[in-house]
């Protein structure tokens, strides 16, 4: 008695193609297929169906490629921008803040200019800048603390400037 | 069965990538009756296949924006339907019933049913459900591995090329394994053709 050979082993197995699933299977699986991804869609939460649309509809627009060139043009005009007032704003910004003290003491000098340095350029004007209950009342906070000499924002020694 | 034609597949993809589901469906039609057919003598239940199935086109509908067309269609949709049932069928171990679907009345036409009927005296003696019920006893006893690719070669039509593809292996690895297998069912179809109605 012989073996089954390879040849009636491969016939053997191509009769399987004819096990079919029961009529109608096939036109019914798209259906089923459908029915399940909805299922599935409604299990999901709503952020991740907001999620995937908006992946949708960015990956329909192809957003990336179309964005890229004006993107890369505003970053290369920004960083113009920036360079160019780096480099032109450089030095005043710096004279800027060295003036700033002078160009307030001025301001509050009742709109009169002097010629002295920076330093001395606030013209004192005879009203006290504090009264003495006011400093009684900032520096002596309470009895049982030592008392706290602090020094008044003008020296005392500095010369009035002159008037033009 | 004859590979479908990929440049059609690959307009049908490019369109679901674009955001046109109805394309997608037009794969399903397409390869509905295949992959069912690779699932289904894989798993030798009826049930268990539908729902592979059906995972395993939800899973390439969520993947197919990330498919860059390396390979065919044919080619990436078959690793997924394999992979996935090789993974089912992990799981399910040994626990399982065969649910086999009917014989189509289209097998007494057949050419090689009449040539085996005709030359092999146990395939003439025995009924036709008796004869399926053996041979997927015998492909049951496969591993799981062996049984893809005697699917894939054997009962699909695929070529060695296209499974080693499919399965990413090497194609001597898929004709070694083939060749294990052949001699695995010789073994286990020795006894239908000793005791033929047992």
């Amino acid at each position: 008695m012989n073996e089954f050979d390879d040849n009636e082993i491969a016939m053997l197995l191509r009769l399987k193609r004819h096990e079919q699933p029961p009529p109608g299977y096939f036109e019914n699986f798209l259906h089923e297929f459908h029915r399940r991804q909805r299922d599935e869609l409604l299990r999901q939460p709503l952020w991740r169906i907001c999620l995937e649309r908006a992946r949708d509809f960015v990956f329909r627009l192809n957003v990336s490629s179309l964005t890229s060139y004006p993107a890369a043009v505003a970053a290369v005009l920004i960083c113009a921008a920036v360079i160019s007032l780096k480099i032109y704003q450089g030095p005043e910004t710096t004279v800027a803040v060295q003036s700033q003290p002078a160009l307030s003491a001025t301001a509050n000098a009742e709109g009169q200019w002097t010629l002295s340095s920076p330093v001395a350029t606030r013209v004192f004007s005879t009203q006290p800048l504090r009264n003495l209950s006011e400093s009684a009342q900032t520096h002596s906070r309470g009895r049982g603390t030592p008392p706290r000499y602090v020094l008044d924002s003008v020296p005392v020694s500095y010369e009035a400037t002159f008037k033009f | 069965m004859d590979k479908p034609r990929s440049d059609e597949d690959q307009q049908l993809v490019a369109r679901t990538q674009s955001g046109d589901p109805g394309a997608f469906d037009q794969l399903v039609v397409k390869y509905t009756p295949r992959l069912y057919g690779l699932v289904y003598n894989m798993t030798s239940n009826h049930e268990d296949t539908n729902d592979l199935l059906q995972d395993v086109f939800s899973k390439a509908y969520k993947a197919i924006r990330g498919f860059r067309g390396k390979s065919s269609f044919y080619t990436w949709v078959h690793s997924i339907a394999v992979n996935m049932t090789l993974n089912f069928l992990k799981k399910r171990g040994r626990r399982f019933q065969l649910s086999l679907d009917d014989v189509d009345a289209s097998i007494q036409n057949d050419k090689e049913f009449l040539e085996l009927t005709a030359t092999s005296s146990p395939v003439r003696e025995a009924d036709l459900s008796e004869l399926q019920r053996r041979l997927n006893e015998a492909m049951m006893k496969l591993s799981d591995e062996h049984r893809a690719v005697v699917t894939m070669f054997h009962i699909q039509g695929m070529p060695h090329a296209e499974i080693s593809k499919i399965l990413r292996v090497s194609e001597g690895t898929v004709r070694s394994r083939l060749f294990y297998a052949n001699r695995q069912l010789q073994n286990y179809l020795d006894e239908f053709r000793k005791n033929p109605v047992a």
